[in-house]
């Protein structure tokens, strides 16, 4: 087992520069289901292997609930420093665990509450709520997918800009974005290194409903102008709902509304699978991408050599 | 106690119910011509409702700012300040206000804009008004697109945004 167990908890820095490359040189869907994938795996190994560090550390503890051949000291050599190493992965894995469930629970009562909050209305795909603050959302719900919007964001919009808004929206639901948006959130909380994936997952799934509602209407110029109109509008009312969402420091200087803005005032990008090796992106999404499968051989390698370790160290 | 006995054991949810008795409690308000008691609410619902259930929800109204209430001799006489879509969207900004963690499950249209990328966005839009624009000429375009949209006021009053055309008219199920 050896060093392969502490692998995958560093690999993920091998997906930074797909993830800092992909905004600008990947379509937003290739983008969001490549970083998807590889930030869920990798945070699956790096659980995993925190997981077999766990076992190794509970094994210097007295009375631990764990079989009694499983603190042999067998099991501890196949660990290099396993004091340290062990010791830290107790509280790293309890602290994973807790933060995930708390993010899962979260995610249900929110979408919840959205839901029992628009239940006494009439079942349609749109709902328009009379409020004086401009927002929309998209509220995924299986079949009783909705379109949320205010009548204070309709009125800001001409009637080709509120087709693209819905298009975009419905982008959102039709591709089932908030299970990206889960997922990478999630692998985020289980390893802190998968961060930069997951600010980048935020942003192109936006994108790729700005791609899917350009295509739909015909028209980019009218989705980048509905959006910018939009935000205005956000921007200008004074309540600071909307502050909240503002950890979104990118690595561009400007923000991610101006940015999708940008990108729509640009032709659409090119629907490649997967991009040349040959260019810059190319090479980090493989760098990704091989990343990866270390990450993946890595653990599986490690979970192996920890079960035959046990299995012979537990009397039978 | 009492209270509990005597409301609806078939009903599913317990939750769910509230949410449904809020409304028709509210609709009851609303087919009122004037200020009525709880009382009155409690025998337009049919009579199922116990008193003081109607008299939490009513309350629980009131905390929502969904209805009104004024003293009149030794009770309170109520009066509807939302419709249905109206409590639905209080009750949906109480949600979008409380809750910081929503951005998974709730995909919103754009997100908060700091002064600096305002500036670049009016900027872009300029250029977009400017360069692109020909393709999708509309009734704003003629009096300056964001600009005019941008502030509050520029707001177009009275034609009802809910059948406007753009909207969707989603009948699914």
């Amino acid at each position: 087992m050896g060093v392969f167990v502490f692998l995958p908890l560093v690999l993920p820095l091998s997906a930074w520069p797909v993830a800092r490359l992909a905004e600008l040189h990947l379509h937003p869907r290739t983008a969001t289901r490549l970083l998807t994938a590889v930030a869920t795996v990798m945070a699956l190994c790096s659980t995993l292997c925190l997981a077999l560090l766990m076992v190794v550390g509970t094994a210097q503890l007295p009375g631990n609930p764990l079989p009694d051949g499983w603190s042999h000291a067998e099991v501890r050599a196949a660990v290099p420093h396993d004091e340290i190493a062990g010791q830290a992965a107790i509280p790293a894995l309890v602290l994973v665990l807790a933060v995930c469930a708390r993010t899962l629970w979260r995610h249900r009562r929110v979408a919840q509450r959205a839901r029992r909050a628009l239940a006494a209305l009439p079942s349609r795909s749109v709902v328009v709520l009379p409020e004086e603050k401009p927002y929309a959302y998209a509220l995924p719900g299986g079949r009783r997918d909705r379109v949320v919007v205010t009548t204070a964001l309709l009125r800001g919009l001409t009637s080709p800009e509120r087709r693209a808004l819905f298009a975009h929206e419905r982008a959102h639901l039709t591709a089932a974005h908030h299970r990206h948006l889960l997922a990478v959130r999630l692998a985020a909380r289980a390893n802190p290194f998968l961060r930069p994936l997951r600010t980048t997952v935020v942003y192109t799934t936006e994108r790729w409903a700005d791609e899917d509602a350009a295509r739909s209407v015909g028209n980019r110029t009218v989705v980048a102008r509905a959006i910018g109109k939009a935000a205005l509008l956000s921007g200008g009312s004074p309540v600071p709902a909307f502050a909240t969402f503002t950890g979104f420091a990118g690595f561009a200087s400007a923000g991610p509304v101006p940015r999708r803005v940008a990108a729509l005032l640009r032709p659409a990008p090119a629907a490649r699978s997967w991009p040349s090796v040959f260019t810059s992106v190319g090479l980090a999404a493989w760098g990704a991408a091989v990343g990866t499968l270390v990450s993946a051989m890595s653990s599986a390698n490690s979970a192996v050599t920890m079960v035959l370790i046990l299995h012979a160290a537990t009397p039978l | 106690m009492a209270q509990r006995d005597r409301e609806d054991p078939h009903r599913p949810s317990r939750r769910r119910g509230q949410g449904e008795l809020e409304s028709q409690v509210l609709g009851a308000l609303r087919e009122a011509e004037a200020p009525v008691t709880a009382a009155w609410v409690q025998e337009r619902l049919g009579g199922d409702l116990a008193y003081t259930t109607v008299v939490t929800i009513l309350t629980r109204l009131l905390a929502k700012d969904a209805v009104a209430r004024e003293r009149r001799g030794r009770s309170f006489v109520w009066r509807p300040t939302a419709d249905v879509a109206g409590l639905a969207a209080l009750k949906m900004r109480r949600l979008l206000d409380g809750e910081s963690d929503r951005e998974a499950v709730l995909a919103s249209f754009v997100t908060a804009l700091p002064p600096d990328d305002e500036q670049v966005l009016r900027a872009l839009l300029e250029t977009a008004h400017a360069t692109g624009g020909a393709g999708a000429t509309d009734r704003s375009d003629a009096m300056g697109g964001a600009e005019a949209t941008a502030r509050s006021d520029a707001v177009g009053g009275g034609d009802g945004v809910g059948g406007a055309d753009g909207v969707p008219d989603g009948t699914e199920d």
